[in-house]
């Protein structure tokens, strides 16, 4: 039985303010397996991303805890936070946030680079080129399409080859057609490099694509189901 | 489950080790010049101030050094209001060593080629002076040529002006003297004495023909002495030093005129330098702010790098890096370009220094700036930088997420240095703690109170918004308060720019209405001084015939003190523990006798006793201020030397002096009854409203006695604007430096907050705004921006200017409204410039430009 990589325990997010306190993750509980791939969806304000980034370490639980790869991130700063993120952790947005000073090569090419690696230039050009941006490698994201940035953000997310890649609404800013390649793209190479996917979506069309699909509704977890389930949404 | 791998292995990289934030930095730098083109320009026009200054100034002080004995053209030189006379002319003449001498008095001079005259000093020379340096006149033989007889050189200002040249002739005093040519230079003249009172030289063996020196005049001799070294010297000085002392008589070496000149010229440097300071604490404000706009521009950037496993200082470094390599290539720049502008201050100096300025490079200060400009670049882009440390990763999900606060150490230090550093700075300036502190303290004044005003007047116009005007007006008012427009920053950057320079037109208005009063209806501007008493009827029926109004004849005395407070002057000079000072002691008083104030005198204390019976006591007045000096009040008793007769004599009261009012004021005013039969001289005073008839009135007045002087306070009235015109061009030339820097702070602000106004102006044309509306809109948006910050700067100048002339200079605060508002419309005009300079790009964006892109 494979090990789990992601392992949420009574997960509470509770944001307080001068006249009231909002609870916006109620005692979620669940843990995610070595490859396997799971979906979030829910309305909006359910809390789908709100419980992403508490699973990636973006940000503190108020209650309870995410072990990460085995390690415990609320009992850890910021700084070593992001050294898990950049060893184990891959991340896809909807919005791409490709850093717009760099070129597309140069922006895979970061996160190794943010490790103290040296040559990776080869290997993002191979990752770029399975993405099909061969030819785009110098441009910058100004000078790109959305579907086309979105490709370099998953180049720059398999780049370190991750243990667990996190996806929010990854064709939630695209057209159909490229909506499409993404999902490929995604899956495919998800496939290809054994990554655990944790995908948030209000599109049930690709959740049904994932082994498993949680659904959330006011902060709380409400279904955990396995298979494929389409017809029940 | 199993929990494995708890403790991270995780190693801090340095900053020097860590390649990859040098890469991100230039990379990310590549595509931000123009926003860090701001901030290094902030810092390149702070720290060109500094360095032109700074190296000016090492300049000025190898100057002094090397031309102290050129300027003073002498080792000793003894000066005297009096002729040396008894024993000290035995001691000169017993000195084996090379002497010279000379004797200058105030004169005035008729140029006979033109009918004009004017008030010169006069001096008169005898021996080889100077022993040091040399006279340089056009043409050359000129000096030697004054040797020889009835010949008389002048001062290259005074030539051009009344249009001499040589072979003409002029009348002074008695005599006629033939023009042998103009001085270009000579040892103790030029620089801005000869812009008050230009001089004519002629030989000492012609004095006597010109018949000058009569009872009352005054003069002051000079004995220059030569000798073989600084030892030389010492001995000779102290050889003369009890006959100085004595006779009240001062003395002048090298090494004191390297002194005097030093100090006199550090105090300018002090100043400009303080200005120059302003420039660099402006431009601080300029990086911080630029730092502050650019990192709030990164946050997204540095949300996504700690989202990919950047830490916190490592996102930090990476900017930390850019603002350091630019901040030190800027910093480069800066030194250059201060460099180049050191070359120009001599050029504005001109005429003010009495020697020509080197424009030497000064290693030291381009060094100092370097180091500088490296230093402020880290300390004040520290701390807006400190906030990349602490930008959540959270934010790439959520762009509104805003962490709490965090208090670093880093951020604690940051303040401290940054409040430590004006104090370091201004202290290195001014080469003082104290007066590092005591500008510290100022400059948060100014700043504080700017911020002050600059709150009270965006409240007000939020308070009173004109929610009723017209759309543009009201549209435009409203961009004041958009999201970082850093309105409150600019106002007062731009503020305190407007502040300085009407802050030195205030002072320079203040002094200029000390002498305005000849302007005014019935003033007199025209003193008529050393009137013998048989020439008394005599000046004043030429007064008369030329219809002048004869305002005063005021007889004056001239008499030195023998006791203060029954003590003889003597023994109050070998009193060490006396505080009155030796001048006071020994100098010559000018008194006059009245039973009545003078419209320019006030009495504050005691009363004014006229005497009565011969047998009664003698009380005079003495002058505020004076009464001090010589430790006395009323009650006190005197004892005036007059003309070799002693008149004991008790102060009676004190009496409040405007000096420069309706002159001549004096110290002394004895009653009537007392000093009529002692030898005296008259003083008399007219206005002459027409410079013809001033040309008259001169001509026939130095034809008829002429050794009457004429004082001419129209002339000295110009004479003191060209002054002002002169330093005050310095002074303004280094106040620009803090009007560009806030400049350069508002280009920041407009640039940054471009993007916004285009998205703005393209929902506003998409319904139906046209170009001249968006055109006006912004213009006003400039102008209103332009005023406020103008507004602020003069309501702190004019409560600054008040406190400076009343408590520092002792003047009136006087103030023209027509200046202070050319300043306001300078600075509002700038403004708008700026303005509408960005604002060609916002107008030619496409409106499906914006619109696509936010879609």
């Amino acid at each position: 039985m494979s090990q789990a990589v992601l392992e949420a325990e009574n997960l509470t997010k509770i944001y307080r303010s001068a006249e009231k306190e909002l609870m916006v993750l109620d005692h979620i509980s669940f843990s995610v397996k070595q490859s396997d791939s799971i979906s979030i969806i829910g309305p909006s304000g359910s809390g789908k991303t709100t419980l992403l980034g508490l699973c990636a370490g973006l940000d503190v639980a108020s209650g309870g805890s995410v072990s990460l790869m085995g390690f415990k991130l609320n009992a850890m700063n910021e700084d070593d936070r992001a050294y898990i993120r950049n060893q184990y952790v891959g991340f896809v947005f909807q919005n791409f946030q490709l850093l717009s000073t760099l070129t597309a090569l140069e922006n895979v090419m970061v996160p190794l680079e943010l490790r103290g690696e040296r040559n990776v230039m080869p290997k993002a050009k191979e990752l770029l080129d399975r993405v099909g941006l061969s030819g785009r490698l110098h441009h910058y994201p100004s000078q790109l399409s959305g579907g086309e940035q979105q490709r370099v953000a998953m180049a720059r997310a398999f780049i370190t080859d991750p243990k667990i890649l996190f996806a929010d609404e990854p064709t939630g800013n695209l057209d159909e057609e490229n909506a499409y390649h993404i999902t490929e793209l995604l899956f495919g190479m998800n496939k290809e490099q054994g990554t655990t996917l944790v995908l948030v979506t209000h599109n049930l069309e690709l959740a049904q694509r994932t082994q498993r699909i949680l659904r959330m509704r006011g902060g709380k977890l409400v279904d955990d189901v396995v298979g494929r389930v389409a017809s029940n949404y | 489950m199993i929990e494995y791998v708890i403790k991270i292995k995780r190693k801090n990289r340095s900053i020097f080790k860590d390649r990859w934030v040098w890469s991100m930095a230039w990379r990310d730098a590549r595509h931000n010049f123009s926003r860090l083109v701001l901030f290094v320009a902030a810092l390149v026009v702070g720290i060109a101030a500094v360095v032109a200054l700074d190296s000016m100034n090492n300049s000025l002080q190898n100057d002094i050094n090397s031309n102290a004995k050129e300027l003073l053209g002498a080792d000793l030189v003894i000066n005297g209001e009096r002729k040396f006379e008894g024993e000290l002319k035995a001691k000169f003449d017993s000195l084996q060593l090379p002497q010279a001498s000379e004797a200058d008095m105030a004169s005035m001079v008729l140029f006979l080629n033109n009918g004009q005259s004017r008030l010169i000093r006069l001096v008169a020379l005898k021996g080889d002076f100077p022993f040091y340096g040399k006279v340089e006149t056009q043409p050359a033989d000129a000096y030697s040529k004054i040797k020889t007889g009835k010949f008389a050189m002048l001062d290259e200002s005074l030539a051009s002006q009344y249009e001499v040249s040589s072979d003409d002739s002029l009348r002074i005093g008695s005599s006629v003297f033939k023009v042998s040519g103009v001085v270009a230079k000579i040892p103790g003249g030029g620089g801005i004495t000869s812009t008050f009172t230009p001089s004519v030289y002629i030989s000492m063996d012609e004095l006597d023909s010109t018949r000058l020196i009569q009872y009352g005049s005054r003069v002051n001799f000079k004995q220059y002495i030569k000798t073989s070294s600084e030892e030389e010297t010492t001995q000779t000085l102290n050889n003369f030093k009890p006959f100085i002392r004595k006779n009240g008589y001062s003395y002048e070496t090298i090494e004191g005129r390297r002194e005097g000149l030093g100090e006199g010229f550090n105090s300018v440097y002090k100043f400009f330098s303080l200005l120059a300071f302003v420039a660099l604490v402006l431009g601080c404000i300029g990086i911080a702010s630029a730092v502050h706009i650019y990192a709030r521009e990164k946050r997204e950037e540095v949300a996504v790098l700690r989202c990919i496993g950047s830490t916190g200082w490592q996102a930090f470094n990476i900017f930390f890096i850019q603002i350091f390599v630019l901040g030190l290539l800027g910093s480069i720049v800066g030194s250059l370009i201060g460099i180049g502008i050191q070359q120009l201050i001599p050029v504005l100096l001109k005429g003010v220094v009495p020697f020509e300025i080197s424009t030497g490079i000064s290693w030291k200060s381009v060094g100092m700036g370097v180091l500088i400009g490296a230093v402020i670049s880290i300390l004040f882009s520290i701390l807006p930088l400190v906030a990349v440390r602490f930008v959540p990763p959270l934010s790439v999900l959520r762009s509104d997420f805003s962490p709490e606060r965090i208090v670093s150490k880093t951020k604690v230090v940051a303040i401290i240095c940054i409040a430590l550093f004006p104090i370091a700075f201004a202290a290195y300036q001014t080469q003082s703690i104290l007066t590092g502190v005591y500008f510290f303290l100022g400059l948060i004044v100014a700043l504080g109170f700017l911020t002050l005003v600059a709150i009270a007047l965006l409240y007000l116009v939020r308070k009173f918004f004109p929610y009723n005007a017209g759309f543009i007006w009201k549209h435009s008012l409203s961009g004041l308060f958009r999201p970082n427009n850093q309105t409150r920053v600019l106002m007062v950057t731009i503020g305190l720019g407007a502040f300085i320079i009407s802050t030195l037109n205030i002072v320079e208005q203040s002094m200029l209405s000390q002498v305005e009063f000849t302007g005014r209806e019935n003033q007199s501007n025209t003193i008529l001084f050393d009137i013998q008493p048989h020439q008394r009827e005599g000046v004043i029926k030429l007064m008369k015939e030329n219809n002048l109004e004869v305002n005063q004849v005021v007889p004056i005395i001239t008499c030195r003190l023998s006791e203060v407070k029954g003590k003889s002057v003597e023994v109050l000079q070998k009193d060490t523990t006396d505080k009155i000072p030796n001048w006071a002691l020994t100098r010559e008083y000018r008194v006059t006798y009245r039973d009545s104030l003078h419209n320019s005198e006030e009495l504050i204390k005691g009363e004014l006793h006229s005497k009565k019976q011969s047998k009664d006591s003698v009380w005079v007045t003495i002058s505020e201020g004076m009464e001090e000096n010589l430790g006395v009040t009323i009650g006190d008793s005197l004892v005036f030397d007059i003309q070799g007769v002693p008149l004991k004599a008790f102060i009676s009261g004190v009496r409040k002096v405007e000096w420069p009012k309706d002159p001549p004021n004096f110290i002394f005013v004895f009653p009537k009854g007392v000093l009529e039969n002692a030898p005296q001289f008259y003083v008399t005073s007219t206005r002459i409203k027409e410079q013809q008839q001033a040309n008259n009135f001169q001509q026939q007045l130095i034809l008829q006695f002429p050794n009457v002087s004429l004082i001419d306070l129209r002339l000295i009235l110009s004479t003191v604007n060209e002054l002002f015109d002169k330093l005050g061009l310095v002074v303004r030339f280094l106040a620009l430096f803090s009007i560009i820097t806030g400049l350069i702070v508002l280009a920041g602000a407009v640039i940054n907050s471009k993007f916004l106004r285009i998205k703005e102006n393209v929902l506003l044309r998409t319904v139906g705004a046209r170009t001249s509306q968006i055109t006006k809109i912004t213009l006003i948006e400039y102008a209103y921006l332009g005023l406020f910050s103008a507004f602020t700067g003069m309501v702190l100048s004019l409560a600054g200017g008040y406190l400076l002339t009343t408590f520092f200079f002792e003047i009136k605060f006087a103030f023209d409204w027509k200046e202070i508002g050319v300043i306001s419309f300078s600075v509002i005009f700038l403004t708008m410039l700026i303005g509408w300079i960005n604002l060609r790009e916002v107008i030619n964006t496409p409106p499906l430009q914006v619109l696509r892109k936010e879609g």
